[in-house]
């Protein structure tokens, strides 16, 4: 018993200017935080997992004999080909469709729990306690907290592309890179388009964490956020089926999903995909003040 | 590491008597949903002094911390803490202030080594490398080192409360508010509980500790705030509320039933005791008693002042103002059934 915690010896008189733990320190506490969660990596892990099960068995569905590796020939001209077949030759299409097939649900999900752990989870152990009385300004938490869904959302979005990739390039090589149009891509041209993919579903998937977030800051149960993001996904789809509401679909978030497809063109039409990525930052300005006004206000 | 509390001083506040205060609060209410939580609280925490918060369950203690934290925002009156107000200038006093409300808080998953590290990583006073060595010495001084790389979820009740503890003590402190700090723990953990008060006393730190358990608090604290049903019914001095009640003496005798009736002929309040008889003093000096006695030929074989014990001057001020002495009572056998009643 060397070190004993004695009255700061530094003060005298009036406390001194304030002082805050620096928020790198912070942030770096987060992710690790994040990153060390069994659920976090269960969940990580089949995200990766999918784009490869859905690659092998659409490889052996359509073409038993896949020893053999498919030149661009079977793509049928003018984008008619399904996607599901055409998934099973390319290292192009098959990280893209699995992002977009995994945008519906799981994903948002993904995010969604990250952001019912972020507040609502650390209220409920009492662990959120411990950030308010270090202190960590409310502000500066909120901050933080998003960064840490934001790094779950990217994470994922690149899991499911990377493993995407690296199936399809197991599966076809460089070959079958070819966009909906028909036209043969270069290896780089698929990679950025890729990336460009990544970003732009990070960005969507920022838009349901904000409102994620929001719902989080309001409760104690991290689940009660997680079945609030399912019941409005399933709302928002069932709404969009309706062709009488035709007026409401431009608010609905998994109105964009659908523009992702935009990106197997070429040449690339990015109009639909800034209108998804607009709609998605609007979703984010929106869920940020409504979990700063509550979580600012609420007692901790 | 010295302690200069000539330095320390805070000018800023101070009470009639001129004594620093490391907390103080006017007229500190909570309303929640219609419900009064807390009324008119007027708090006084002498700094260096290890202050008792006592009362029964419901009685605001715990939301009278958590508005000291600026955990929770009061409806109306002021805090101070460590001269600053509070929840204004929170940022500037809590990095000073430790504490553990409400029991543990931490996550199951990880150990618990990591996560006083991602409490020890918010700490305002904890430069980059010292983070290691502060959650080391945390541990440590709560004898956790031996289970710090533990996963949460396996600790024991008490190991839990212990680094709840640690988390309190991670950074150099003035203020260390500990609420209900020996829930869960075994005698040998609520003893060492007792060592870290009175360490952080010996070092000039000022401590706040709220019990339901009255020996506890009487064993460590030199002050104590006694609430009920959100209302502050007593505050002071241990010594000075242990006094209040009616002073008696305990005469021990062998012939009690005339010991009784000698004194009651002289108008000396008494009654009969176990061993002998109880004689209040409040108005009759102790040695007129004894005198009386002897002349009169009762023999005697002790005599001592009893001092009213903190449990009879807490269940005296919360029965004076509320209906809950049977509650306190309840709740007191079932904490601490050793208590003599």
């Amino acid at each position: 018993m060397t070190t004993l915690p004695t009255a700061d010896t530094a003060l005298s008189g009036t406390l001194p200017a304030r002082r805050r733990a620096p928020i790198v320190r912070l942030l770096r506490a987060e992710i690790r935080w994040i990153f060390r969660r069994p659920r976090t990596l269960v969940v990580l892990g089949l995200l990766a997992a999918l784009p490869v099960i859905t690659g092998v068995a659409v490889n052996l569905t359509v073409d038993p004999g896949a020893s053999a590796p498919p030149g661009p020939g079977p793509i049928g001209p003018g984008g008619e080909a399904p996607i599901f077949v055409t998934m099973a030759t390319s290292a192009f299409v098959l990280p893209l469709g699995s992002l977009m097939t995994l945008l519906i649900l799981m994903l948002p999900l993904t995010v969604a729990m990250a952001g019912g752990d972020a507040l609502a989870g650390e209220q409920s152990t009492g662990a959120l306690r411990g950030w308010l009385l270090a202190p960590v300004a409310r502000g500066r938490l909120l901050v933080v907290k998003s960064v840490g869904v934001l790094a779950v959302a990217l994470v994922a979005s690149a899991l499911v592309v990377t493993s995407g990739l690296v199936t399809g390039l197991v599966l076809a090589g460089t070959d079958g890179l070819v966009s909906m149009s028909g036209t043969e891509l270069s290896v780089g041209d698929v990679l950025w388009r890729l990336a460009f993919a990544i970003a732009w579903s990070t960005v969507y998937l920022m838009g349901v964490g904000a409102v994620a977030l929001a719902i989080s800051a309001s409760t104690e149960h991290p689940m009660l956020v997680v079945v609030s993001v399912l019941g409005g996904l399933i709302v928002s789809q069932v709404l969009l089926q309706f062709s009488a509401l035709d007026w409401l679909h431009p608010y609905l978030l998994p109105t964009s999903v659908n523009s992702l497809v935009d990106l197997i063109r070429d040449p690339v039409s990015f109009d639909g995909l800034a209108e998804g990525a607009v709609r998605a930052l609007c979703y984010l300005v929106i869920g940020m003040s409504l979990a700063y006004a509550r979580l600012t206000t609420k007692d901790g | 590491m010295t302690t200069a509390r000539a330095e320390v001083a805070v000018p800023e506040a101070e009470n009639a008597s001129g004594t620093a205060l490391a907390a103080r609060t006017r007229g500190l209410r909570k309303v929640y949903r219609g419900t009064v939580a807390v009324d008119g609280v007027d708090l006084e925490v002498p700094e260096g002094a290890v202050v008792g918060m006592l009362g029964p369950n419901g009685s605001g203690k715990t939301t009278t911390i958590r508005m000291l934290l600026g955990l929770v925002q009061p409806t109306e009156g002021e805090i101070e803490l460590l001269g600053v107000p509070v929840p204004g200038a929170a940022d500037r006093v809590l990095p000073h202030v430790g504490a553990l409300v409400e029991g543990p808080g931490f996550h199951p998953f990880l150990s618990g080594r990591e996560n006083l590290l991602r409490f020890a990583a918010a700490e305002p006073l904890l430069a980059r490398g010292e983070l290691d060595g502060a959650v080391s010495t945390a541990l440590e001084r709560v004898g956790l080192t031996a289970a710090a790389r533990r996963k949460y979820r396996a600790y024991s009740l008490g190991m839990k409360q212990r680094l709840g503890l640690a988390s309190a003590l991670l950074a150099p402190r003035r203020l260390v508010v500990l609420d209900e700090p020996t829930n869960g723990l075994d005698p040998a953990g609520t003893q060492e509980v007792r060592r870290i008060i009175e360490e952080l006393h010996a070092n000039g730190v000022t401590v706040l500790v709220s019990s339901h358990l009255l020996a506890e608090v009487e064993a460590t604290c030199t002050h104590v705030v006694v609430l009920n049903e959100g209302v502050v019914v007593a505050q002071g001095a241990l010594d000075d509320l242990l006094e209040s009640g009616s002073p008696t003496l305990l005469v021990s005798t062998p012939d009690g039933a005339r010991a009784v009736e000698v004194l009651r002929d002289q108008r000396i309040p008494a009654r009969l005791a176990p061993d002998g008889v109880r004689v209040d003093v409040a108005t009759t000096p102790p040695a007129r008693v004894i005198e009386t006695l002897v002349r009169s030929g009762i023999g005697v074989d002790e005599a001592r002042r009893e001092r009213t014990g903190l449990e009879e001057a807490f269940a005296r001020l919360t029965h004076d103002v509320g209906e809950v002495v049977g509650d306190v009572a309840g709740e007191l056998d079932a904490d601490e059934p050793e208590v003599a009643r």
